[in-house]
Order: structure tokens, then sequence, then C-alpha cells
């Protein structure tokens, strides 16, 4: 392994990258607009009130008076068929349609408003006397790490890693492929190993500032903490970035065309964007399908991520995930320049 | 960099083949070739599209694998661990490389003299293929010919001793194809030796010491472009323009063809070309026949015979109609 050489590709690959100034802002810039939208839109403490249909009728007005009463529905007078049809197309989350034997709900329980909906709406409209069980008491989290911007800030982090790595470094290393590039230079003394390596440095050099101007603003913008170890996180950082570029690497080590290299990074990018809690928590499906959230490597960055960033967490503390996504990307770097293809 | 009469030959090809199998087809490129290079030499390796000169090449550069036969460069075998001091030795000029789109010239030739300790310096590079204006110009900035030369100057980085140059000139203006000779001339002068393959036959006839022509992936003729032209065993064409109506007389009468000298004739309508060993001899018995009998000479040109003529002979076909195809 010649430095001289992993340099001379780390420069040239890097110059490439940042010379192209749509490249930089889809691989930086993106994921902080992305940040920036995901968090006003999530960052509601109250969430909307529920709609519900009272059928018109002699009843109505006051069934609405009583359902008033709570903020977190919204109650409105329909007609019958109108009513049916907000209920069908999901414009409201619950219809109720006044009797002689009193008020009958009708809800589909598939739709995640529904069964809140109906619990609201049984409560208001208990007969008077039935309230006199103790009032308890709610209570809003919105302390700082514990709220959804804190839990997806991480997660973003641990995205863009994925994507700067699949798509920086398998797409492009399709495309010197392509250009016939790749053929030129294993014509020269140079190894496979030193021009994958400096490809991946070339690419990789901007994934810690990267990372680290997503913490800053999840900070300045919502007040996301940072309570644990930064070296801890820096070195996540890196070895994240690495376990992802290695992956593009393998899945680039063969493909001879745009299209294959496309295709191979969305099978290999869909099942982590679903499973490795980004924007949601992972820890709470069940059977086989927990056994592949843990088989995902986004998922133990995203959780150490978490840890560091969440809870005040050292080097010590993810370990673990740091070894394993290492151990990882060197898999995947071997495999990868064995199995290169230059023509 | 001398040639040394001790020192193997810069490539030595035994019995080389190369099949492609794509989709349970199988193409031979290359059908049992023979071949020496020697040091000091430019070779050219001259034929149609598809005659398998490139896989050839890229068999010699160590890029493809051939099924059978032995290959020695420099007298040394690929794949046998020591590849990548060999390739110090090589310089590689492959067909259509695209270099990176955002790097300068300089930038580029940089990445490549990182390959070769103790090769050219950039900047001597930049002289050699006459590109110091263009040092700091990226890809795009260039035209066909520049970025032709800028393949040609990664390639002589390394002070190579082996050159291959495959079509180095196709698609470029005149003036650009000649400054890239006077490259190679240059190269070889300094005592390196080149391997070039073109399917221009002027090219092959300017530059190169020794040729092979290929066709079929197997070597149909080899030699100098002049020992090449002689095997003809008539250098030279004789054009005539005639009346077409005289023409026909004069051909049916056969006279032409036996006059001494004259070794083929063709004739289309009234143009006839005559295959000659020298003009000065036959000219004067070609121009007493026609006034003898009366037929108006329309006009008159001579030729002489290049390696395209070589190749027809051999082939029956033409070099370029296969190039168009």
């Amino acid at each position: 392994m010649k430095p001289r050489i992993v340099r001379a590709i780390a420069a040239v690959t890097f110059r490439e990258f940042w010379r192209s100034p749509d490249a930089v802002f889809w691989t930086y810039g993106f994921p902080l607009l992305m940040a920036l939208v995901l968090g006003y839109a999530f960052q509601t403490p109250s969430p909307q009130p529920l709609p519900v249909a009272v059928v018109a009728s002699a009843e109505a007005e006051a069934i609405v008076a009583r359902l008033q009463r709570d903020p977190r529905l919204r109650p409105e007078v329909l007609a019958a068929d109108a009513a049916d049809r907000s209920l069908a197309r999901g414009r409201t989350a619950l219809l109720v349609r006044p009797t002689a034997q009193g008020p009958v709900l009708r809800s589909d329980p598939t739709r995640p408003d529904a069964e809140l909906a109906r619990l609201l709406v049984e409560r208001a409209l208990r007969p008077a006397g039935a309230e006199s069980q103790p009032a308890l008491v709610g209570e809003v989290e919105d302390r700082p790490g514990s709220r959804y911007i804190d839990f997806l800030i991480p997660g973003l982090i641990g995205l863009n890693l994925l994507g700067a790595g699949m798509w920086g470094i398998g797409f492009n290393l399709v495309h010197l492929r392509t250009q016939r590039l790749l053929r030129r230079l294993v014509v020269t003394p140079m190894r496979p190993r030193e021009f994958l390596l400096g490809f991946l440095l070339g690419r990789g050099v901007l994934v810690v500032p990267e990372a680290i101007a997503i913490a800053l603003f999840g900070a300045l913008v919502w007040g996301v903490p940072f309570r644990g170890s930064l070296l801890a996180f820096a070195l996540l950082v890196l070895a994240g970035g690495f376990a992802f570029m290695g992956l593009g690497c393998l899945l680039a080590a063969r493909p001879r065309t745009i299209e294959a290299i496309a295709g191979l990074t969305n099978l290999c990018q869909l099942p982590m964007w679903l499973l490795g809690g980004v924007f949601f928590s992972n820890e709470r499906f069940d059977g086989a399908l927990q056994w592949l959230v843990e088989a995902v490597p986004l998922t133990h960055l995203n959780g150490a991520l978490r840890d560091v960033m969440l809870e005040p967490a050292g080097l010590i503390d993810v370990a673990a995930p740091l070894g394993g996504l290492v151990a990882f990307g060197a898999l995947c770097f071997v495999l990868a320049v064995r199995w290169f293809r230059w023509t | 960099m001398t040639a040394d009469a001790a020192a193997p030959p810069a490539i030595e090809l035994r019995g080389l083949r190369k099949v492609y199998r794509r989709g349970g087809k199988q193409t031979v490129a290359v059908d049992g070739l023979d071949l020496t290079v020697r040091r000091g030499e430019v070779f050219g390796l001259l034929g149609p599209n598809g005659a398998g000169k490139t896989t050839t090449v890229e068999i010699c550069e160590g890029l493809l694998a051939p099924d059978a036969g032995e290959v020695r460069i420099l007298g040394r075998q690929w794949g046998r661990g020591d590849d990548q001091s060999l390739r110090q030795r090589l310089g590689v000029c492959l067909q259509e490389t695209k270099f990176h789109d955002k790097a300068t010239v300089r930038e580029t030739l940089q990445l490549f003299a990182a390959f070769y300790p103790g090769g050219r310096s950039v900047d001597e590079a930049l002289a050699l293929v006459s590109l110091q204006e263009k040092a700091t110009a990226r890809q795009a900035a260039l035209s066909g010919g520049q970025r032709q030369r800028l393949a040609v100057a990664t390639a002589l980085l390394g002070r190579p001793e082996l050159l291959f140059l495959d079509e180095p000139t196709t698609g470029l203006d005149p003036q650009s194809r000649r400054q890239l000779w006077e490259v190679v001339r240059r190269f070889q002068r300094e005592g390196g030796t080149v391997v070039l393959t073109t399917h221009y036959m002027d090219e092959a006839q300017q530059l190169c010491d020794r040729i092979a022509i290929v066709d079929h992936g197997t070597v149909i003729a080899r030699g100098t472009p002049a020992e090449l032209i002689r095997s003809l065993g008539a250098e030279h064409f004789l054009h005539l323009d005639l009346e077409p109506a005289a023409a026909r007389e004069l051909l049916a009468a056969g006279d032409l063809e036996r006059l001494p000298e004259v070794q083929a004739l063709q004739a289309d309508g009234g143009r006839v070309v005559l295959t000659v060993a020298s003009i000065h001899r036959v000219l004067p018995a070609v121009l007493d026949l026609l006034t003898g009998r009366g037929v108006v000479l329309r006009d008159l040109a001579t030729r002489h015979a290049t390696l395209e003529d070589v190749f027809v002979h051999l082939t029956g076909r033409h070099l370029r109609d296969e190039g168009a195809a």
C-alpha cells in the first residue's frame, strides 16, 4: 500500500465531488433541509383535534355541545349520506348517529385515530353522575431529549451516512467504469486496494463535518441536546461512514451499468430506511421482523448515535456497535477488492 | 533505454486465442495469432474494426487473459505475481478513455505521476505533447486532439520502455494527427518501443517500421510497409479516363492487357486502372497504343500502391468499408 497513490486518488476524487455544486447540495445540503422540514412538521406539541361527524337530527345539537367540551374533538353536524361519505374517505375519525335508544358510534377500528376518537366520545357522552372517578392529570412530554425531533436528528445523521456512502461511492464507481477510466487506471502500477481506499477517503472526508453540521443545526434550531462523548460521536460517524462506503464499494464491484447499481442500491437501502429506526422506533416489531431489524447496520448506528446524543454515553457504552460497524465495513471492503471488475 | 540485442523481444505472442462468449453465442476475436515485436521499433497492427487488434493489445497490456497461447512482454508473463513491476515499464493509451471531468490537465497528470516514482515531471510531460497552455483547462474544455494528447502524456509519464497506442488518432483532424505522430517518433528516437493499432493505412505507412495486417483474428501478412507493398508484385497504378465507346472497343481487343509490364486491369466504363511495376516504362507504350487507335484520353493519373491495396489484394475488401460498418 503506497500512501502517495492513495493520496493522489483521494485528491482527485474529492475535487471531482467538490467541483460539482449539485452533488454537494444533494449529498450535504439536502439532509439539512429535510431535518428542517421534518422538524417543523412534528414540532407541534398538541396534536390536531380529531374530526367527528354527527348525523343531523333533533338531538344532534345537544350531542355536539357535549363533544365540544373536549378540545381534542372537533365535532360537526352532517346529513346522513354526507357523514357516511366523510367516514369512508377518512375525513372523519368517527360517526355519531343519534337514535331513540341513544347514540350509536360507528368507526373503522383499523384506522389509527378511530379507537382514540371512540374513547374520547364515549367519555364525553357518559351520563351525568358517572364522572365521579378521580380525575387523571395529563402531562405533555416536551423535555429536550425526549421529543420526536430529538429522536429524529440522530436518525437523520445515520440516514445521511447511509446515503452518502451508498450513492456517493457505488454510483460514482460504476460511473467511472462506464467511462472506461477504471480500465485506464488498472494498467498502471496502482493496486486495486490503493484505488478503493483513496476513493473512500476522497468521498468520506466530509462525513464528520456534515454530521456535526446536522447535530449543531438540531441544537441551535430545536435545542436537541448533546449529552455524551464527542469523541464517541466522531468515531461512530467515521465507523458508520466506513460501513456504508464499504457496502457501496461492494455493491459497485461488478455492475457495468448505472441502472444496475441504482437497482442494487435501492434494494439494500429500502429495508434500512424502513427497519433502521430513522423516522420511528424499530424496537416494537415482532418475530422475524425484529431479527431483520437487528441485522441492519443502520439500526446499530442510529441506536448508538442516540445514546451519545440523548444520553451521557461514552466510548465504552458504544464500543460494541462501533466495533460491529468497523468489522462490517472491513468485510465489505475486502470482498469488494477481491471481486472488483475494472473493465 | 537503448535496444539491447541480448534483451528479450518487447513482445512475443504465440498461438494467441481469445473467444468472447455472450448469451450462448461465441465470437472468436483472436484466432491463433503469432507476433514478435523487437525493441526500438514502431510496430503497427493494421486491420479493419473487429479484426482483433484491440483484443490483442489488451491481452498484451494485461487487461484481458487469453484463452490459449503464450504472451511475453519484455520477457515477462502476466499473473506471475510481479505484474506491478511490469506495469512500471509500460505506457498505455487505450481507445477512448475519459479522465475525471472536473480535473484539469495538470491534475490529471499529477494523478498518473503518483503511480510512477522516478518518472517524468508533470511539466516535462506537458511539454512532450505541447499542452502547456492547456495545463489549467478542465477535460470538458479540451478538443478531441488535446484529449488524445493528454492520454498519450499520461502514458509517457513513467518513462516506459514499451508504449501501447490503441487507435490513437481516430477521429482527429490532420493537424492533431501529425502532432501525435511527432510525439511517437520522438519517443522512438529516445529508444522506446511502440505498438500501435490503426485502421488508417497512411498512419501505418508513415509511422511504422514493421506492420502486421490482421483480419479475423490472425495475421495475414507482415513486414515493413515497403515489403508489403512490394509483395503485390506491382507498386503503381495508372488511371486512364477514356471516351467510353472507344474504351469498350479497345478493351474488347485486349491490347492494353497484352502490354508488357501491365499486371492487372480493371475497367468501369471509360475508367481503366492498370496495375504496373513501373510507370516510366509502361506509359509511352500506353500513349502510343491510344494514339494509334485514335482513342481520346480525357485524363491520366498515376498512384503509388498503398497498404490499402495490399489489404484489398489479400482479402478482397477495403479497410475502411469495415470501419464504417
